[in-house]
């Protein structure tokens, strides 16, 4: 594969060029209640080529092999037609010359299980939820996508690396004559078929909720202070903070670019984050990013101080700062882009109870329902939560979305707890869909949120 | 195709195949400043085949093997996925003017010049940051079954961005031109985005409080990913929809008319057939305040024992391959009526309240059950009638059942947008959720 893909390349004479190829398979089970909607093994593959020629950069994605020359005479087209239009020429950070293969270590490789197997299990998770009559439906699926890699560049760069993901996850729905309500569950992860066994305990959890949610009253809307539970706070670094780290966010943006300067304080003292794709076994696992470039731990934020960032080869070299390797593709129809990895806030030594103690009156909530950000303002959904009084939890409530001021919010971090837990599904979408991101944090309080309400 | 449908044939009870080819060129600027040019030249595809009731499924990038492909489908028929319908017979569909060959002749030269007179012109009369895209995407469709149909499609979209951004965020005023053709784009189109985030610059903090609150067409998705998801074929069947037994019945305010026009060709992307060869038709879904129609793909039609509308659409909320999803109900091609006031005379009108020009964490909250409580990026505080400011840290929420039930006016104008073709409306007695 790589002789072919180094032929493809030898047809331009610009200073860069890199080509991706990639095949993609992939099993999808869905179950809609009790009916099973979907099921089936299918295997899709394509090209992506970037050029850079004389300080301008243009890729094009394409499916067909034999498309390649006139791709070729497409981007370098498209880069002459940037390199005219911009003041400063684009530049890569260096980057080692990579020679290498790679495969992820597995615990039970989902390639050796049989489909029937993977529908016994999805239906077994499915039809928990089902016995219970206020339980309206479900919507539960397995996924499994497995990406083969091949990249070349014409520095010398021949990486294949795979990447394997699997999960079983979806909706559980309940009712009570108008009112509905639903609740999120599944397990996952990067690291084999092994993770999603045993895992009915979650299934039954998640639907003894939908089921309580139904007797839940609505959160009251105003200013509340708030313990988020694991799951919330690393929704919260990801969307809030995380998303400011990606160097091709802030880069064409001054406001933001003078906020994010390296050193400057953003939050208080206690907070640190850091973004770690090397971590084994976690979702968010890679060894190299889609620019060829190897993945390295990056602190972001260290004792609430802006020490660093996630970078592709163009915005290293445009902010004159460290590679990180974090520029990833969702696959063979995009040209990469900077992603976190895995985010997470460094755990503290302090119990939930201690949390409790210190916040006295306020909400604990928990899991996130979809988050987004537009900048220093960011809001994001909650499953559920608890009344926390005299540092007792009380009743239920639900219909739960905080909003906030990402520079406010991180200064407000009052106490961070030790029980660090990473997330098992992902789905970030930043104009392409990114499974593999993975973040986490211990329980945090944080004072001063505003909460919607109903 | 036709190999792979004989093919097929010869190994089930009834086929569809369903191909796909799309180029799509894109030009960004950011910040006054050319960002990137991109190209996509992406084709598929998928077959579905049906045999003793039972739905067989696969799709594929480079059609390598015919045989890989058919396998594929034949093994998913082992899950046992129950298809009860027939694929449809469909002949003599209106003709419709849906591809502009002028698209051809438009390269990223044209995209790129166009982005850069729109920031000349915008920048000497904001301070806002200009960001701005140009781009367009030609799409040849065709889907054969065992039936007999065999159906094509040619299409061509231009579409621009025009994006004036508030300090410290991505909050912005927004608009979208989105034509079948390429064409400048028009001043009063360009003035709109420029004198809205002109007026709103201030940032103020006003009091919360339940109060008038009016969302722009860019924003209205918020409340119709509800409705879609209330009235869909599929979660009227699921038990999952709140009005699944409300046909006929006033569920909003009686100025409120909803309905799917994939026949109006004077829009892009128009359809004479949806994604499975079903003949595409007007539908009302809300008239003067009535619910009237649920809508179906072939799937759910059969379920629930009615008739499909012409709704299978292989979309999904976060985009995806179109060759890879498998039809489900969607309204592709959705509009709301629009009312006879100009945005300005609505604002004069409004006199004190919210205007929702950004709208965050749609996708959150209960969508089934209607309610939506999202951040404002940013909100308009209207005072006296007029857009005095803008405010970034707070929250509306509600429930479109009781929001549409409080209609207080709707623009004479509709304007294209992501989820379909709507006006800005106000609505009344809106929980706004601020720091005071």
């Amino acid at each position: 594969m790589f002789d072919l893909l180094k032929s493809m390349l030898s047809k331009t004479d610009s200073k860069y060029a890199d080509l991706r190829y990639e095949i993609k398979k992939e099993i999808k089970i869905i179950f809609n209640g009790k009916e099973l909607t979907q099921i089936g093994s299918n295997l899709t593959d394509g090209y992506v080529l970037r050029i850079l020629k004389n300080g301008g950069l243009s890729s094009v994605a394409f499916t067909k092999g034999i498309d390649a020359e006139k791709a070729i005479r497409t981007a370098e087209m498209n880069a002459v037609l940037v390199s005219e239009n911009i003041e400063e020429p684009i530049r890569f950070a260096k980057a080692d010359v990579v020679k290498d293969t790679f495969s992820p270590k597995l615990e039970e490789d989902p390639r050796r299980i049989s489909i029937d197997e993977k529908l016994e299990l999805t239906r077994k998770y499915n039809n928990l939820p089902l016995k219970y009559e206020k339980i309206a439906t479900t919507n539960i699926g397995y996924m499994e996508v497995i990406r083969e890699k091949y990249f070349v560049n014409t520095e010398g760069s021949e990486i294949r690396e795979d990447l394997i993901t699997t999960r079983i996850n979806g909706l559980i729905t309940s009712r009570d004559g108008n009112l509905i309500q639903n609740v999120r569950a599944g397990t996952g992860g990067s690291n084999g078929f092994a993770i999603l066994r045993n895992a009915q305990e979650e299934f039954e959890k998640k639907t003894s909720i939908a089921l309580q949610l139904l007797k839940a009253k609505p959160v009251e809307a105003g200013v509340h202070n708030v313990i988020l539970n694991p799951s919330l706070a690393g929704v919260f670094t990801h969307e809030a903070f995380g998303h400011f780290s990606e160097a091709d966010l802030i880069e064409d943006n001054p406001t933001m670019r003078k906020k994010m300067k390296i050193n400057a304080k953003l939050g208080s003292d206690i907070l640190s984050i850091i973004d770690d794709p090397t971590m084994p076994n976690q979702l968010g696992f890679y060894k190299y990013d889609d620019e060829g470039v190897m993945a390295r731990p990056t602190q972001l934020l260290k004792n609430g101080v802006l020490v660093g960032r996630l970078h592709s080869r163009r915005s290293a070299a445009a902010f004159r700062e460290q590679l990180s390797g974090h520029c990833i593709a969702q696959d063979y129809r995009y040209a990469p882009i900077i992603r976190m990895g895995n985010i997470y806030i460094e755990p503290d030594t302090n119990t939930f109870d201690d949390l409790l103690a210190t916040m006295g009156n306020g909400l604990y909530i928990l899991d996130a329902k979809g988050g987004q950000t537009s900048g220093e303002n960011f809001t994001f959904g909650a499953q559920y939560g608890y009344i926390v009084k005299n540092s007792k939890l009380g009743k239920m409530v639900r219909d739960i979305n905080m909003s906030g001021n990402l520079y406010k919010t991180l200064q407000n971090i009052a106490v961070i707890g030790s029980d660090l837990v990473l997330s098992k599904i992902g789905g970030c979408g930043k104009g392409q869909l990114n499974i593999r991101s993975c973040h986490g944090a211990p329980h945090v309080f944080i004072k001063n949120v505003i909460i919607g309400g109903v | 195709m036709e190999k792979l449908l004989a093919i097929a044939k010869a190994n089930s009870d009834k086929v569809e195949i369903f191909s796909l080819e799309q180029t799509i060129n894109l030009v960004k600027f950011e910040n006054s400043k050319l960002k990137n040019i991109e190209c996509k030249v992406q084709s598929g595809i998928s077959l579905r085949l049906i045999k003793d009731g039972k739905l067989g499924f696969s799709y594929t990038k480079n059609l390598i093997s015919r045989e890989e492909l058919l396998q594929n489908a034949l093994d998913s028929l082992k899950g046992g996925v129950e298809a009860t319908f027939d694929f449809p017979h469909t002949k003599d569909l209106p003709r419709l003017s849906t591809y502009d060959p002028s698209i051809e002749n438009i390269s990223n030269k044209n995209f790129l010049d166009e982005c850069n007179r729109v920031c000349k012109k915008l920048s000497s009369k904001t301070k806002g940051q200009i960001n701005v895209s140009a781009g367009s995407a030609i799409d040849k469709l065709r889907i054969i079954n065992s039936s007999g149909t065999d159906v094509l499609l040619s299409t061509s979209n231009y579409f621009f961005h025009n994006t004036i951004l508030y300090p410290n965020s991505y909050a912005a005023i927004h608009r979208m031109l989105y034509l079948k053709k390429f064409e400048k784009s028009p001043d009063e189109y360009l003035h709109f985005v420029l004198d809205t985030y002109n007026r709103s610059l201030k940032k103020v903090n006003p009091k919360g409080g339940k109060m008038k609150v009016l969302f722009m067409p860019e924003t209205m998705y918020v409340l119709m990913w509800r409705l879609l998801s209330a009235t869909s074929g599929k979660d009227v069947y699921q038990k999952q929809s709140p009005v699944a037994e409300k046909i006929g019945e006033k569920i909003f305010d009686e100025k409120i008319t909803i309905y799917d026009d994939p026949l109006n060709d004077k829009m892009p992307n128009a359809r004479s057939f949806d994604d499975e060869g079903t003949p595409c038709r007007y539908l009302p879904i809300i008239e003067k305040g009535r619910l009237k129609n649920f809508y179906y793909d072939l799937h759910y039609s059969k379920k629930m024992n009615t008739k499909p509308t012409g709704h299978g659409y292989k979309s999904a909320m976060w985009g995806g391959d179109t060759v890879f999803l498998k039809p489900t109900p969607s309204l592709e091609h959705l509009h709301i009526k629009p009312g006879t006031k100009s945005f300005s005379e609505l604002i004069k009108l409004m006199d004190k309240g919210i205007v929702v020009a950004g709208a965050l964490g749609a996708h959150s909250g209960n969508i089934q059950n209607g309610d939506f409580s999202i951040g404002l990026s940013p909100g308009l505080y209207v005072d006296n009638g007029e857009i005095v400011g803008h405010v970034k840290d707070a929250m509306i929420a509600g429930n479109i059942y009781n929001a549409m039930k409080n209609v207080i006016d709707i623009e004479d104008t509709c304007y294209p947008v992501s989820a379909g073709t709507f006006p800005a409306i106000i609505f009344d007695n809106i929980s706004v959720a601020t720091r005071k």
